[in-house]
């Protein structure tokens, strides 16, 4: 497990090279990666919930270490989620319904679908969630600059 | 307050400011409320409050509440991601405040930032092949996985770096990738039995994915920018469909 860790580390950093992510904060961007894919695999093969929960757990913690390295760092949130949400895409069950839709085994086929298509919803449903909620915080922290201008 | 300091600048000049920098964001893929929210900012900062945008990841309109205003627009056709770029206009549309520099000085870093050549292909054909191998080993591969992820990978990055000077739309490159990574990852599971060919070709597809689309469509969603946000998770959709056809066609070809 601490292998993959690692290497989620290094895939993340190579996709922040690949989007051109700044220098200062590409192994920042690594460590959210590592981060939301630690948190994955620890309740998915550790505690054994569902996959699909495990995403959204790890969705949710990801999002907001970028929210809040966001705010250090000053940088846009992107720089580090973008990278960040790669390592729990859901690549392999996408890649095994592809492989039984073509071997005519259309049952499992449509699980695996199935079984892709929910993760990715529970990852949309943790960013939905961890941006609306910092989206609340700028929104007050802007209304508060501008009672400050008006004075 | 400092506005004794900035430099004085016509409306007209700050509203061509705003917009070329809204077009690099757009163009590196910012989400569009960061490019309505960075255009209207700056406006805003040199007195310009009445100024409307409205942005979709293929248009930008800037405009005025009152009739008899100019408008600016501008079309997007081809949009890549470059996370540096969107985080420097992000440094300079909160530095615009106290701005020394005057309209000329400004166009210059801005059409500098613009017209910046593209980087080096071996970088993200290098790039692309680590974070495939990577996902290879993350998935429980071993060495000689390692190894044929990478090369798949950087094969499609590599053709894919080739045929972008005759601009093939989003889904077919998309789909001519699905093609190649499946097909080299076959090739090296065909050279030495007992690999995994999962392992490899889920490794592979990850620089693939419409990663980029997905999150900056929810987060537009988020905002309120409806359209924006279904155009980009559409994107993604398509983009993941051609993966999977690409995919589907080469293996078809090795089952049947």
């Amino acid at each position: 497990m601490l292998v993959s860790i690692f290497f989620a580390f290094i895939a993340t950093i190579a996709f922040g090279k690949l989007f051109n992510t700044p220098r200062r904060v590409l192994v920042l961007g690594g460590l959210v990666g590592a981060i939301g894919f630690a948190v994955y695999i620890y309740m998915k093969d550790v505690l054994g919930y569902s996959s699909m929960l495990s995403n959204f757990a790890g969705t949710i913690v990801l999002s907001i270490i970028s929210e809040v390295f966001a705010r250090i760092f000053k940088e846009p949130v992107t720089v580090f989620s973008i990278p960040g949400i790669i390592p729990l895409v859901p690549g392999l069950p996408l890649y095994r319904a592809m492989n039984f839709f073509m071997l005519n085994a259309y049952n499992v086929g449509m699980e695996k679908m199935v079984q892709a298509s929910l993760d990715a919803t529970a990852i949309a449903l943790g960013i939905l969630l961890i941006s609306s909620i910092a989206r609340l915080f700028k929104n007050s922290k802007t209304r508060a600059l501008q009672a400050k201008i008006k004075e | 307050m400092a506005c004794e300091k900035i430099m004085a600048m016509t409306k007209e000049q700050v509203m061509e400011i705003a917009i070329t920098a809204g077009k690099i964001l757009l163009c590196s893929g910012a989400e569009t409320s960061r490019v309505e929210d960075t255009i209207v900012r700056m406006c805003a900062l040199r007195g310009m409050n009445t100024v409307s945008v409205f942005c979709t990841p293929s248009v930008i309109i800037v405009s005025n509440e009152f009739a008899g205003d100019f408008t600016c627009m501008y079309r997007v056709s081809r949009r890549g991601t470059d996370l540096g770029l969107i985080s420097e206009i992000n440094e300079l549309s909160f530095s615009f405040a106290r701005w020394q520099h005057d309209y000329t000085e400004t166009m210059n870093i801005l059409r500098e930032k613009l017209n910046r050549p593209p980087r080096p292909n071996y970088i993200e054909t290098f790039s692309s092949g680590l974070a495939a191998a990577s996902f290879a080993v993350v998935l429980g591969g071993d060495l000689y996985e390692f190894i044929g992820a990478f090369f798949a990978a950087a094969a499609a990055m590599f053709v894919l770096k080739k045929i972008a000077p005759f601009r093939p739309s989003s889904f077919w490159e998309t789909t001519l990738a699905g093609v190649i990574l499946c097909a080299v990852a076959l090739v090296f599971q065909k050279l030495i039995p007992g690999n995994s060919m999962e392992k490899m070709t889920v490794g592979a597809i990850m620089p693939f994915l419409p990663g980029v689309a997905f999150t900056n469509g929810l987060r537009d969603y988020m905002a309120g920018d409806l359209m924006s946000g279904n155009t980009r998770v559409s994107e993604a959709l398509l983009l993941v469909g051609g993966l999977a056809i690409g995919m589907a066609a080469v293996l078809g070809i090795w089952h049947a």
